[in-house]
């Protein structure tokens, strides 16, 4: 053992510490040196990140207008508490937000942007104070003011309108995630859905300094939202919510519209559903209650849905009959009450017979035994070419998203579907709308209103103009003819005359009394109760409006239907009449 | 040469950055000087360490080592009250008496220290014996497990590398030395299984932090961040969104060589390093100066309660070192941990004091 001097030994032992000690000095000094000149820049950028949030500000929608300028939609304002991930965790928020609210929040949050959780939303002016002003005892907790889409007359314009929804992780993955982010607000249906481009507005955003606790420190840069555009509709809307009403505690669809302009002023149809509470965002239980409900309230049964047209298609067979001459204004048919034909009795609806009758008459009384006599003589072919004119199983056109298209039977398709050939009692069901005939109620209006302009076909249209954000006009619709079906001017004449004869001395007695050119229908159904149809225009030279009502299981076309017509009609003499 | 005025200016200009560093992430500075506020007490118990200090330096460091056994019985006695009637804080550690003023195994350090030095110089003749190794130990294994159980493993870990130190001033041999080491890396193992769960769980997160981001991973990263953030030169004073804006934690105590990195950057960071190199060259230069082994000893033992803070609260700042609650000596906020280490620089100074004929190079 070296013991010789401990002194002298414990004198290099402390000289080596002090060598240790520099070394770890300068092992400091190198790792200072490495964070903040080395590797500066990534941390300036992490502290950047860390101390600022760019919060997206969705934009407000555009309005939604009638014709006279009534509201249909709105935006109107959301307060919505936030979670901001920082020094707590989304419990510990979500339960220091119950104990300031006092309630329990039922909700499960929903991400907004990157990591930012909505928490409640519609939260009353009382609780958004009370949140406020527990400040510090929050942390991580913003309120925020988003908007809220309402819709005034809600179901009465349901169809139409539409509503709307947040944004789908479908509908970003469609290469609209450039300009929403998930938590806006998109068109769904209706006018909502198909001028989403034009309502949606620009959206803002909010550069902020925030601490640790995501309480915002200072607004850096504020770039606000813009409103856009605005829509006015063709709809008029006291005169929808009129129809709507009429159709209180039925199935059906009303339809009114301009026939030379293509304006549409009323677009009813029942059941409908409450298009506030579908923005607002209903439960999985609720949105399966109202998608499974049996009387489709969901569906936009004017464009949507398939019907038989019945006894309203005799107009087309009429019109087929006179251009491929197989009758003219002398023509008398014999109704017995029934048609034998191969074998075969077809019963006309009225079982004593109609006696003698002319074209407009037959039309009138909607003799069925005549129409099989035109329908066989013009053929099933001819049928179906002269359907399509009037644009059946076409698309019309009308600026409303999911337009369904009527189904128009013809020989080649049933034996190429069916494997059968087409029989003459086919052809016989075709000329009275019946059989595998399908067509949407819109179809029908369609055709009641090239009978009333007597072939001019405007475009069928339910935007009238488009305002800016200063409510200026900066497009409107200039009503276009599409198209003119030609036909000699004693065809239209004939129908028209037949139409007449219907409200005067036929099935349409209901409507007795008014300027108004109809024609009933009753559509059967295997499921029930016969459709009752009423399709009319008025007045008789010069139409202003024609409109189609259908009242599901409404019994035949004199009764309900019609009945429903000459309300309508009346309302209008009463509140526009003369004004246009 | 007189290291004693590199010392005090050392300290003092420390001292002063400390309540500077202090108000510079208070949150109540807006208030004015307010004694409630942070950088108000931090003045106050400057201004009662200094005076403590002037108290200190008139003692004479050879009556404090004829005491060597008292004051270690007295460690001893203060630790066990600790673990009986000491208060717990916001780590779950029992380590505090009197309403959570005095940290006993603060004190501790310095007396044991006190103690070593007195036990040691006594025994000469046994420097570089195994026998004497396994006295240290036995002596030094007492307060350690009473600290290790409160649990405060930062401090009992400066116990048993001040033991070492002992014993690397008692001159045994490198070899020895390693074979001490590999005994307690082999220990060390072994007490592993004589663990509870819980005190498992707390070492294993007090060496490694990043098994728990949210927690004090999530402290270093913002550390890190404000520390880069601070670039050459720094955000200047009373800037920067890390400290400022609160994304930094504990920015009075643990963290505040990270604000202030931010505040003054790598040229204000290396200004701190500097003041705390000449204050340990001072110490280091009055221990080799000291012409008796006790001196030696005691000045050594007590410079390493500075070296073992920097080293560790620095390297935590800069993320390599494990995150503990040990403050950075004269800078973080706390009237206790300023208090103890003006008694040490006190000590030191009065072993200065005494100096004696011997002819030496200083060091550097």
């Amino acid at each position: 053992m070296w013991n010789k001097n401990p002194l002298e030994q414990t004198q290099r032992r402390i000289t080596i510490l002090f060598w240790i000690f520099l070394a770890l000095l300068i092992v400091l000094s190198l790792r200072l040196w490495q964070l903040s000149v080395l590797e500066r820049e990534r941390y300036q950028l992490r502290s950047e990140q860390n101390r600022i949030r760019i919060s997206p500000l969705s934009a407000p929608r555009g309005f939604i207008f009638d014709r006279n300028r009534q509201v249909l939609a709105e935006d109107l304002p959301n307060f919505t508490a936030v979670f901001v991930p920082g020094t707590v965790n989304l419990e510990e928020a979500i339960s220091g937000l119950e104990q300031i609210l006092g309630r329990t929040i039922s909700t499960s949050p929903r991400e907004r942007s990157s990591g930012e959780m909505v928490l409640v939303d519609n939260l009353t002016i009382e609780e958004v104070i009370r949140i406020e002003q527990a400040g510090e005892k929050l942390p991580g907790i913003l309120i925020e003011t988003f908007f809220a889409r309402h819709y005034p007359l809600s179901e009465v314009t349901s169809h139409v309108v539409g509503y709307v929804g947040r944004v789908s992780a479908e509908e970003l993955s469609q290469g609209k995630s450039a300009d929403y982010s998930p938590d806006d607000f998109i068109g769904k249906n209706g006018v909502e859905l198909f001028y989403e481009d034009i309502l949606k507005g620009k959206k803002g955003y909010r550069r902020m300094e925030v601490n640790a606790l995501g309480k915002v420190v200072s607004v850096l840069e504020n770039v606000p939202p813009r409103f856009e555009n605005s829509l006015v509709l063709t709809l008029d809307s006291e005169f929808q919510q009129f129809c709507y009403q009429l159709l209180e505690g039925k199935k059906g669809v009303i339809l009114v519209g301009d026939p030379w302009t293509g304006e549409i002023l009323v677009m009813v149809n029942r059941p409908a559903f409450d298009p506030n509470a579908l923005s607002r965002g209903v439960t999985q239980e609720e949105w399966k209650e109202i998608s499974l409900d049996p009387g489709f309230p969901l569906t936009n049964r004017a464009i949507q849905s398939l019907y038989p047209p019945g006894s309203l298609f005799k107009l087309l067979i009429a019109f087929s009959a006179l251009e491929e001459g197989a009758v003219n204004e002398k023509s008398v048919f014999s109704c017995p009450g029934y048609l034998d034909y191969n074998d075969w009795r077809y019963w006309c609806w009225k079982r004593q017979g109609h006696g003698r009758v002319d074209l407009v008459s037959a039309i009138a009384q909607s003799c069925n035994v005549t129409f099989y006599n035109l329908g066989l003589a013009v053929g099933p072919d001819n049928i179906r070419n002269y359907a399509q004119q009037f644009y059946f199983g076409r698309p019309s056109g009308i600026d409303l998203p999911g337009e369904k298209n009527g189904f128009l039977p013809s020989p080649l398709w049933k034996r190429q579907n069916l494997g059968e050939f087409w029989f003459p009692g086919d052809t016989i069901n075709l000329a009275i709308g019946q059989g595998y005939l399908l067509v949407t109620p819109f179809e029908c209006w369609q055709m009641i209103s090239l009978i009333a302009t007597q072939g001019i076909k405007a475009k069928p249209h339910l935007l009238l103009k488009v305002l800016d954000a200063k409510g200026e006009e900066i497009w409107s619709f200039t009503p276009q003819i599409e198209d003119k079906i030609e036909a000699q001017p004693q065809t239209w004449n004939l129908i028209h005359q037949g139409m007449r004869q219907v409200v005067e001395q036929g099935t349409g007695y209901a409507c007795r009394g008014l300027p108004v050119n109809g024609k009933t229908g009753t559509a059967q159904n295997p499921q029930g109760e016969d459709h009752s149809w009423f399709g009319g225009f008025f007045p008789r030279e010069e139409p202003e409006l024609a409109f189609l009502v259908l009242v599901e299981h409404g019994g035949d076309g004199s009764g309900e239907a019609a009945q429903l017509s000459r309300k309508i009609v009346e309302w209008w003499i009463k509140n526009r009449g003369g004004s246009e | 040469m007189d290291f004693k005025k590199p010392l005090v200016i050392a300290a003092l200009v420390l001292s002063i950055l400390g309540i500077f560093a202090v108000y510079s992430v208070d949150p109540f500075r807006g208030q004015g000087l307010v004694w409630s506020s942070f950088y108000g007490r931090q003045i106050i118990w400057c201004l009662v360490s200094w005076v403590w200090f002037l108290l200190i330096i008139r003692i004479d460091y050879q009556t404090l080592i004829k005491y060597g056994w008292w004051i270690y019985l007295l460690v001893i006695f203060s630790l066990i009250a600790v673990l009986i009637v000491g208060e717990v804080d916001e780590t779950g550690s029992r380590r505090w008496i009197f309403s959570r003023s005095v940290q006993p195994s603060e004190l501790a350090k310095i007396g044991f220290i006190i103690f070593l030095t007195r036990y040691l110089v006594q025994r000469v003749e046994e420097f570089d014996t195994w026998a004497l190794f396994f006295k240290v130990a036995a002596l030094g294994a007492i307060p350690t497990l009473l600290i290790f159980f409160q649990p405060d493993f930062g401090t009992a870990i400066f116990f048993v590398i001040i033991s070492f130190l002992a014993l690397v001033l008692s001159n045994f041999a490198v070899r020895r030395l390693l074979v001490i080491l590999g005994m307690g890396v082999v220990a060390s193992f072994i007490s592993w299984f004589f663990l509870l769960d819980y005190q498992k769980e707390r070492l294993l997160s007090f060496f490694a932090p990043q098994r728990d981001p949210l927690g004090s991973g999530y402290n270093v990263i913002q550390s890190l961040i404000a520390i880069g953030a601070g670039g050459l030169s720094g955000k200047g004073w009373l800037s920067g969104s890390q400290s400022q804006l609160q994304f930094l934690p504990a920015r009075y105590t643990d963290f505040i060589f990270a604000a202030w990195c931010e505040q003054f950057g790598f040229l204000g960071g290396m200004a701190l390093l500097v003041l705390f190199g000449v204050l340990i060259w001072s110490m280091f230069n009055i221990a080799l100066e000291c012409p008796n082994l006790e001196g030696k000893f005691l000045t050594s033992l007590l410079t390493w309660i500075f070296v073992f803070q920097i080293g560790i609260n620095i390297g935590m700042n800069m993320g390599i070192m494990p995150v503990t609650g040990i403050p950075l000596p004269f800078i973080s906020y706390g009237g206790s941990s300023l208090v103890v280490n003006l008694t040490a620089v006190g000590i030191i100074y009065n072993v200065a004091q005494s100096k004696g004929e011997e002819d030496w190079e200083p060091i550097l």
